[in-house]
């Protein structure tokens, strides 16, 4: 017993002794005393030297109250010679801050003054960091709990390693400098500006919203993305959309590592703050509505684009407004959205138009954004695909048809895994599943090429290719794709129309035999999104697609509900009790569903609002 | 009585003496001047005989809470195993620590956070003493439990220490309400989610849920006013009502005889304390007194029965300061090794997933998993009122201090039971569980 109380005891002393000395032999206090010793040896003159002899070490603070929050910065506890332009050359933390014309620094007197007096400033509006830490690793941000490491230099330990290299550079701090110099073409915030060019250039204002800048609602807004998110979550954002949600329909666009800088960057200098602004100017900005437009040459302070002929004037908003981002046209594709090159032959103008205005008037899966443009502008740039006219140029060789113009959503093996195919939804068929492939006859596949399928991405080829052209593509389809090829078997029973009239009785029949059995794929708003429709592959057919139900003849709806749809995860009803009668109540319902298309309403662009309607 | 007469010596010349004397008792004076000090103070010997260590409890304020005598199983280490010393050991160092830590923090929700990243970086010893003050709390939770189970498997809550057990799951309760009440101060991520989700459970109450959750939180949610309520209740009202609790409980002890021991380790243990008489040589009448006669239980030896008590001078006192030397050891070298976590500042647009309460808490949120009502308050409350009960209801006075005794089967058998279960559901809710508290695997 007595033995355990000594040990006990000497555990106490020792580690009391541990405590005392880590607080009194601080690392900072060694940076400071080393200043000292150095900074003598340079001393001009004894009074200098005497004054550093009997200078000991103490916190230095720099309190900033000037940028929102109090901050309190400990940073010149270590790094004392900031100012002291003797120690240039010296290795951190007693390095001299560089000064440069580009910090807005200038010469006086031959010697250099600085235009951001840390005094003034402090170190972290600059730099971030943890001002109150007085060791390296909580100064600087390192603790991944800690919102602002010191940005450009430091990486936290959680951040994805593939990603580090990359966040790492000077150049980030130009987030910073734009909490205040927010000009457009300020010269010291070059990324920033590239950022914000490519904000629109790469078609981000179409479903992001930045406040002053863009008015998209799709997706979150981004007013404050510098200050809720650390630039690792920043360009993890951009290169893989579905690190964080898996369900984003965000496209991963094709950039450069150093677009994807300057987006960050940029992004970053959202802070929703505005240090050069005062609070009543930030307030009169609230309070006035907008007057015009928000559109990317609104917002880059280009002038609007007014060229005499609408055709002309459509091709210059079509690049200028980024629709390449997403969109093939001629030479230029984003690789996400369908291919516009021939879109003159196969839409219509009121299609366009209505397509523009609301995309979901048309093909109710769009991840298209609505923009809100004017109407003139919509105006012109609806002329301009209608004046792509041209058709393709490809010789009658089925493969290079199928490459140049399907393969970009069927993929290039057939299997609907082309390059949009993620975004497109109905996703493009599978043309290797020879389930399906053989249980339709021939012409339904020819027709569903030539004239499209409404309501979904699949164009009318017929507008564009001849028949022939056709044909052998889709010989190619079925040598080259579909595994066997078996003749297709037609099934006598199913009528050619729906032998049940449409009342208020059958309707309300299908309606109770759909929520019994379709709503755990088609889901209860009949819209595809039941709760199994996330793991089948076809999703589910939307059934609110009232372009697509219009179309759909009575004998291919009833024939799929009895007998599925092979090759896809619809049953065939009749194995489960169904009968034609029941069939063809679900029928009459789900054309219910989709009364016949209203007239598109016109979209309200900003001009049109009051301000009383904010 | 006889004549006193006193002889007065011849009067000697005042000068003379006072020249003499007056040198040598200015020296000694100034001799005497510190020990004089030091005698006023401390005005008795340390002891060196029987007499003087039994005076050591009527002569000393910090001492007289002992008894002169105290028996010998009670300092037997693997009987107690000290906890209860060491309850109070965690206990007086949290008071201190938190004392020290109360002159760097301010409760307020803008500067709260700022106040913890101060204390972590530019005060003296602040990560050490902030550390120091965290790990005593979990250790506090643990060890008063711990205790809690020791004084039930020896039955040392038995007639007359029921009220004694009561106060005991009381003084309980207020540590777990402690560290709740801490939980939040530091004012980050970790402490709003933790006690949003305890004041959730709490809501559960039928009837008064609500109320109760108004009350602690003065809000709705989470905010300022929960912060300086929980701020008060933690440094003020709380450890007041602790202290109080301490108080009776140690007068408790004392009057109940001392801590519990088996029957067998007091044989004669049916004499009765022997009465003296006194007789007073004025023939006022008789006048007898009992010795010790506020005491229950014969504990007081008079005359030659079997003695199996020591002094507490220094028996006792040994053993509480190698309890408090162990104790306190282990708390620094935890604290020098481990850092208490602080996370992000506040952000109450991003709740955690999942949002978990303190661990002793785990248990009830697992539950409340299952059934807010039954898993928050019904099995809680019925638990907390048996545990209550438990000396009204066993009434059967054999198996006392014992560790495990057969009589007892039953009742540690149960105790154990739910005290396993309690554990192991902190240990699902703390490992096994993930994001939409799914089983998640922590390997």
């Amino acid at each position: 017993m007595k033995l355990a109380l000594a040990i006990a005891s000497a555990v106490i002393l020792v580690v009391s002794g541990i405590v005392f000395y880590d607080q009194f032999f601080h690392l900072w206090e060694r940076n400071q005393n080393t200043y000292f010793d150095q900074a003598r040896t340079q001393a001009r003159n004894d009074s200098e030297r005497k004054e550093l002899a009997d200078r000991s070490p103490k916190i230095e603070q720099i309190i900033v109250t000037q940028f929102g929050d109090n901050r309190v910065d400990r940073c010149t506890t270590c790094h004392l010679a900031i100012d002291d332009p003797r120690f240039k050359d010296h290795f951190e933390p007693l390095k001299t801050h560089p000064y440069s014309t580009a910090l807005g620094d200038f010469q006086r007197n031959g010697r250099w003054e600085r235009r951001h007096k840390f005094t003034d400033f402090g170190c972290t509006v600059c730099h971030d960091g943890q001002g109150r830490g007085l060791e390296a690793g909580y100064a600087h941000g390192e603790d991944e709990h800690w919102n602002d490491p010191l940005i450009g230099y430091i990486t936290q330990a959680n951040w994805r390693k593939e990603f580090v290299p990359h966040l790492k550079g000077k150049e980030y701090m130009e987030a910073n400098c734009a909490q205040c110099h927010t000009d457009e073409n300020f010269a010291g915030t070059p990324h920033v500006n590239r950022g914000r060019q490519l904000f629109f250039q790469t078609n981000c204002y179409g479903c992001h919203r930045i406040e002053g800048l863009s008015e998209g609602t799709l997706a979150p807004e981004l007013s404050e993305a510098g200050h809720k998110f650390k630039i690792d979550y920043l360009w993890e954002s951009i290169v893989d959309p579905r690190a964080n949600l898996a369900t984003s329909f965000m496209p991963k666009f094709n950039l450069s590592d150093d677009d994807v800088k300057c987006l960050v960057i940029f992004l970053k200098s959202r802070r929703g703050v505005n240090f050069a602004e005062t609070s009543l100017a930030r307030y009169e900005a609230r309070i006035t509505p907008a007057k015009e437009v928000i559109t990317p040459e609104a917002a880059l302070n280009k002038p609007a684009i007014k060229l005499p002929d609408q055709v002309a004037e459509g091709k210059a908003l079509f690049e200028d407004r980024a629709c390449t981002a997403c969109h093939k046209l001629g030479d230029k594709d984003g690789g996400i959205a369908p291919d516009l090159s021939f879109e003159g032959r196969m839409k219509d103008p009121d299609w366009l138009r209505d397509h523009f205005r609301a995309p979901r008037s048309r093909i109710p899966d769009s991840n298209m954004p609505a923009f809100r443009f004017t109407d003139a502008d919509f105006a012109a740039l609806t002329a301009y695909l209608e004046s792509r006219q041209e058709p393709p140029k490809i010789s009658n060789d089925g493969a290079e048809t199928f490459k140049t113009l399907c393969s970009r959503c069927h993929g290039e093996k057939g299997d609907g895994q082309g390059v949009t195919a993620y975004y497109l939804d109905p996703a493009p068929r599978d043309l290797t599943k020879s389930s399906f492939m053989n249980s339709k006859p021939e012409d339904r596949f020819i027709r569903s090429i030539t004239n499209g399928v409404a309501g979904t991405s699949m164009p009318a080829w017929g507008k564009v290719l001849t028949d022939e052209q056709i044909h052998t593509v889709f010989s190619y389809v079925k040598t080259a794709f579909v595994k066997e090829n078996r003749p297709f078997k037609e099934r006598a029973n199913i009528p050619e129309t729906n032998p049940t009239p449409s009342t208020k009785d059958s309707i309300a029949r299908g309606e109770a035999t759909f929520l019994k059995r379709c709503t755990g794929c088609h889901g209860l708003k009949a819209d595809g999104k039941g709760a199994n429709s996330l793991d089948i592959v076809p999703r589910p057919r939307n059934l609110r697609n009232r372009w697509f139900v219009e179309k759909l003849i009575d004998h291919r709806a009833l024939g799929s509900i009895l007998y599925g749809v092979q090759g896809t995860a619809m049953p065939a009803w009749v194995d489960y009790g169904l009968t034609m009668k029941d069939a063809s109540d679900l029928l009459n319902y789900i054309r219910s569903l989709n009364p016949p298309p209203a007239p598109a309403q016109p979209s309200r662009t900003i001009a049109a609002l009051t301000p009383g309607d904010r | 009585m006889s004549d006193l007469s006193v002889q007065v010596p011849e009067a000697v010349a005042p000068e003379a003496v006072e020249t003499v004397d007056a040198k040598q008792s200015f020296a000694a004076g100034l001799a005497q001047f510190l020990p004089n000090i030091w005698h006023s103070i401390f005005r008795h010997p340390l002891p060196d005989s029987d007499l003087g260590a039994s005076q050591t409890s009527v002569t000393n304020f910090f001492l007289h809470i002992h008894p002169v005598k105290v028996h010998k199983n009670t300092l037997r280490p693997l009987y107690t195993l000290g906890l209860g010393v060491m309850s109070f050991v965690t206990f007086v160092v949290l008071t201190v620590t938190g004392i020290l830590l109360m002159f760097y923090y301010v409760p307020s929700t803008t500067q709260a956070y700022d106040r913890m990243l101060d204390l972590r970086g530019s005060v003296a010893f602040g990560t050490f003493l902030r550390n120091l003050h965290r790990w005593s709390a979990h250790a506090m939770v643990a060890i008063v439990f711990l205790h809690m189970a020791r004084v039930f498997l020896t039955g040392s809550y038995k007639k007359p220490r029921e009220f004694n057990w009561v106060i005991g799951c009381l003084l309980f309760l207020l540590t777990l309400f402690l560290s709740f009440t801490g939980y939040l101060l530091p004012w980050d991520q970790l402490a709003f989610w933790a006690i949003t989700v305890g004041t959730s459970i709490a809501a559960y109450a039928p009837l008064i849920g609500s109320k109760i959750q108004f009350l602690l939180l003065g809000d709705k949610a989470v905010g300022q006013e929960a912060l300086l309520r929980f701020y008060v209740l933690h440094v003020v009202v709380l450890p007041a009502l602790v202290t109080l609790l301490i108080a009776i409980h140690f007068w408790r002890i004392r009057k109940d005889g001392g801590l519990s021991r088996p029957v067998e380790a007091d044989l004669g243990a049916d004499q009765k304390p022997l009465r003296v008489e006194i007789v007073s040589s004025t023939p006022a009448g008789k006048r007898t007194f009992g010795l010790m006669g506020f005491v229950r239980g014969p504990f007081t030896k008079v005359g030659n029965v079997p003695d199996n008590s020591v002094y507490a001078w220094p028996n006792l006192l040994v053993a509480e300061l190698f309890v408090f030397v162990i104790t306190v050891a282990a708390l620094l070298v935890v604290s020098l090794l481990f850092n208490a976590p602080l996370e992000e500042p506040v952000n109450i647009l991003h709740p955690p997933n999942p949002a978990k309460a303190p661990w002793y808490f785990l248990g009830l949120q697992e539950l409340v998993s299952y059934s807010a009502f039954w898993g928050g308050v019904g099995i809680p409350g019925v638990e907390v009122a048996l545990l209550m009960l438990t000396p009204y209801i066993d009434r059967k006075v054999s198996g006392v201090g014992k560790w495990f005794a057969k009589e007892r089967f039953l009742a540690n058998t149960l105790f154990i039971t739910f005290a396993l279960l309690n554990v192991i559901f902190i240990i699902i809710g703390t490992f096994f569980r993930g994001p939409n508290w799914t089983m998640v695997s922590p390997f």
